[in-house]
């Protein structure tokens, strides 16, 4: 008994591996569909853009690369969506490299859905390089940190930032992120000092540590992981990938709960606890 | 030399590091004007920085191949993935809607960090399963918090125990805020402590070896 | 389906399977997808660098808006590029005092004024209402506030390394402990929330990609993958 408890315990990773592969495809083949309760956190950003009259400021940072998109494209499909049935004005933007090919994807095709025009209804700006400082730039000089947009279009040119001097013009910003730079960049280089409302989404890894910053209202909201952009879809009405990926969600943690649990029974039973005890 | 290649850079960080702490709390327009300009300044010092770090890796690469090192093949694959991730990105105008370039963005680029990153997920059920042991009350305290949260932040979990969702909830905004605000503090006083002594010269290491 | 969207699909495929390969043990297939996942890393950062970056905010503004002193933080990034040549290694020293002055600079007061004092500020709730009906004593506000306030105290009392943890002391980061230990443990719960997450949308992909619009890819491509980390096996085995 104790030696194949002790098999047990020295089980091949690969079987472990076979497991949760399992656990995320079965679900996805046979989806069950649960209710979804929607956190706080997730509500105040929805009923923020819910607010908004029509033609405000909004800009989205996409601040992830394609490591992050499971989680956040969902978001910020979910977000764009929701934008511009309000027919708000949506800017665009990222401070990670990589993300500008995910961050035009989600633009164009969401534009493209909603019957939006370029350069009337969104803009599309790419990459911001510098971090704190392209966020500073922006707070300072919203022409001088774009001379262009994405496709090379100058910003003077462009019917939509006529009206844009700076981050302070923004009725609201949302980033949504995968590190740093992110969430924490654009407040503490821009909203401290430019006074928009910042709202926030991000990878559910990096979730917790916000946490203090909504307390104190540092952030209106959080949209955290894919839990929260499947929230969001509720909200709006809209079935997307979020949802479609909560049923897998629920099994893979079950396995996952398993097996923590399984492992500590185990080795409470091989006596190695009471053997330390000694 | 020893004033160009050691003075003149601390002088440098010293007088940059105490303007712009005081500009924060000068509004004049010319404190802004000077900040404005030197952001844009940044941006594009920061997108240089960019190359330094691609720079590296290219010539770490390169060396591996003139010496012919173990694995050295691999490394041939790299520039030449590079290189036609290059041709592509300039034959398209650096744009990625309907383009080569974009081609390869969605579907090797996008593709293989979406697959490098997901690979984490067997290896974290893995070490779950090998290293989570309650052996301490603390572990235990940890273990415990970890299932409720995995628990309660599922729909299945809700349905199975109502009212789990809530204790999750509560977890992330009590005493999860709590320690992540204390940890916060922690950390800012550190960053600023360090941001003081690089602007004081105390702290050299990012002017590298004489 | 296009031809460019089916052939896209089958590279994509044939390269996950490359990557998820390294789940049986390391080999060939995963070293080759590690590498071309480098190189075409490096090929797009080059190209977003030369059109975001050189082009649109340096190239631009110099000569379409006559901004020709943007010429000198384009030498000071030229100057970090120096690190390279030994012989001139030492010139990248201006480029980095610069941008670190400026950033430990502007970053000393929006630090102390977001992360510090806004904190703090948002630790000091009241735990005790005063309303219309009397004194409220234990609301569940109040005893969150209470809560999050010995959880912060208390934590940065266990971080406070350069006083011994001795007596009161060590009674009080005790609890800071068990505060962190929650914290641990959420964040992991949250962890295992993000890393399946990842895995669901590649799972997601693969299955759309195993339909007959897009030729079986999946399907076909993982019993290739499978023979061929079989064939390697065995030639491993031979040479063993």
């Amino acid at each position: 008994m104790s030696d194949f408890v002790v098999r047990l315990l020295r089980l091949d990773r690969r079987i472990i591996f076979l497991l949760i592969a399992l656990a995320t495809l079965l679900p996805l083949l046979y989806p069950v569909s649960l209710p979804i309760r929607v956190s706080p956190e997730v509500q105040r950003v929805y009923d923020y853009i819910e607010k908004l009259p029509a033609g405000s400021l909004v800009l989205l940072s996409m601040d992830f690369e394609p490591g992050g998109k499971p989680e956040l494209y969902p978001m910020a499909v979910a977000l764009l969506r929701h934008a511009f049935q309000k027919n708000l004005k949506v800017l665009g933007l990222t401070l990670w490299p990589a993300g500008a090919g995910l961050a035009e994807t989600a633009f164009t095709e969401v534009a493209r859905e909603k019957g939006k025009e370029k350069g009337v209804d969104y803009v599309f700006l790419g990459y911001a390089p510098g971090d704190a400082s392209a966020v500073i730039s922006m707070g300072q000089d919203f022409h001088a940190a774009f001379p262009a947009d994405y496709y090379g279009t100058k910003t003077a040119d462009i019917p939509l930032l006529n009206k844009v001097r700076s981050l302070r013009d923004m009725q609201y910003v949302i980033s949504l992120s995968v590190g740093f730079p992110g969430i924490d960049t654009w407040y503490v280089y821009g909203k401290e000092k430019y006074g928009f409302e910042l709202g926030g989404g991000c990878t559910a890894v990096s979730a917790p540590r916000f946490y203090p910053l909504l307390d104190t209202g540092q952030i209106n909201g959080l949209l955290g992981g894919l839990r929260g952009a499947a929230e969001y879809e509720i909200l709006l009405g809209v079935k997307g990938k979020a949802m479609a990926g909560m049923a897998a969600q629920s099994a893979t943690h079950f396995v996952i709960i398993f097996l923590i649990v399984t492992c500590n029974a185990l080795y409470f039973l091989t006596g190695q606890a009471r053997g330390r005890q000694r | 030399m020893i004033f160009w290649k050691r003075t003149f850079p601390l002088l440098l960080t010293f007088l940059l590091g105490v303007t712009f702490t005081v500009q924060y709390y000068v509004p004049h327009p010319a404190s802004e004007s000077l900040l404005t300009e030197v952001s844009v300044w940044g941006q594009i010092i920061g997108g240089f920085a960019i190359l330094l770090g691609v720079g590296s890796l290219i010539r770490s690469h390169y060396v591996k191949i003139k010496r012919r090192e173990a694995g050295w093949g691999y490394s041939g694959v790299m520039f030449l993935s590079m290189l036609i991730m290059l041709g592509a990105g300039f034959w398209s105008g650096g744009k990625t809607e309907s383009t080569s370039f974009g081609w390869l963005y969605n579907y090797v680029f996008v593709a293989l960090q979406g697959t490098m990153f997901s690979l984490l997920a067997f290896f974290v059920a893995s070490a779950a399963y090998r290293a989570f042991r309650a052996r301490t009350p603390e572990a235990t305290v940890l273990l415990v918090a970890a299932i409720l949260v995995m628990w309660g932040r599922v729909p299945l979990g809700e349905h199975l125990v109502s009212g789990v969702g809530y204790i999750a909830e509560w977890i992330m905004s009590v005493p999860n805020t709590a320690a992540q605000r204390g940890i916060l503090i922690g950390v800012s006083l550190g960053g600023i402590a360090t941001s003081i002594k690089i602007i004081c010269g105390i702290e050299r290491s990012y002017l590298g070896k004489d | 389906m296009s031809a460019e969207v089916v052939i896209g699909a089958w590279v994509a495929v044939g390269l996950s399977l490359c990557m998820y390969s390294f789940l049986y043990k390391d080999n060939p297939f995963f070293k080759f997808g590690e590498h071309v996942f480098v190189g075409v890393s490096v090929g797009y950062l080059l190209t977003i660098t030369y059109y975001q970056v050189m082009t649109n905010k340096l190239y631009i503004p110099m000569t379409q808006q006559g901004k020709w002193w943007l010429l000198v933080p384009a030498f000071l990034g030229l100057l970090l590029l120096a690190r390279f040549i030994p012989s001139i290694a030492w010139l990248s020293r201006i480029s980095f005092a610069f941008l670190l002055g400026i950033s430990s600079g502007v970053a000393i007061p929006r630090q102390i004024s977001s992360f510090i004092l806004k904190q703090v500020e948002g630790t000091l709730k009241p735990v005790v209402t005063i309303g219309d009906g009397g004194i409220a004593w234990l609301t569940l506000a109040g005893l969150n506030a209470l809560l999050v306030l010995i959880g912060v105290v208390s934590v940065l009392f266990y971080f406070f390394f350069s006083l011994e943890h001795t007596g009161t002391v060590r009674r009080v980061a005790r609890v800071g402990i068990y505060f962190l230990m929650v914290s641990f443990g959420a964040a992991f719960g949250y962890t295992v929330m993000a890393r399946m997450s990842l895995l669901i949308g590649r799972f997601d992909e693969l299955m759309l990609y195993a339909s007959a619009s897009y030729g079986y890819a999946t399907p076909v491509l993982l019993m290739v993958m499978i023979a061929g980390l079989l064939w390697w096996e065995r030639g491993q085995s031979q040479k063993t």
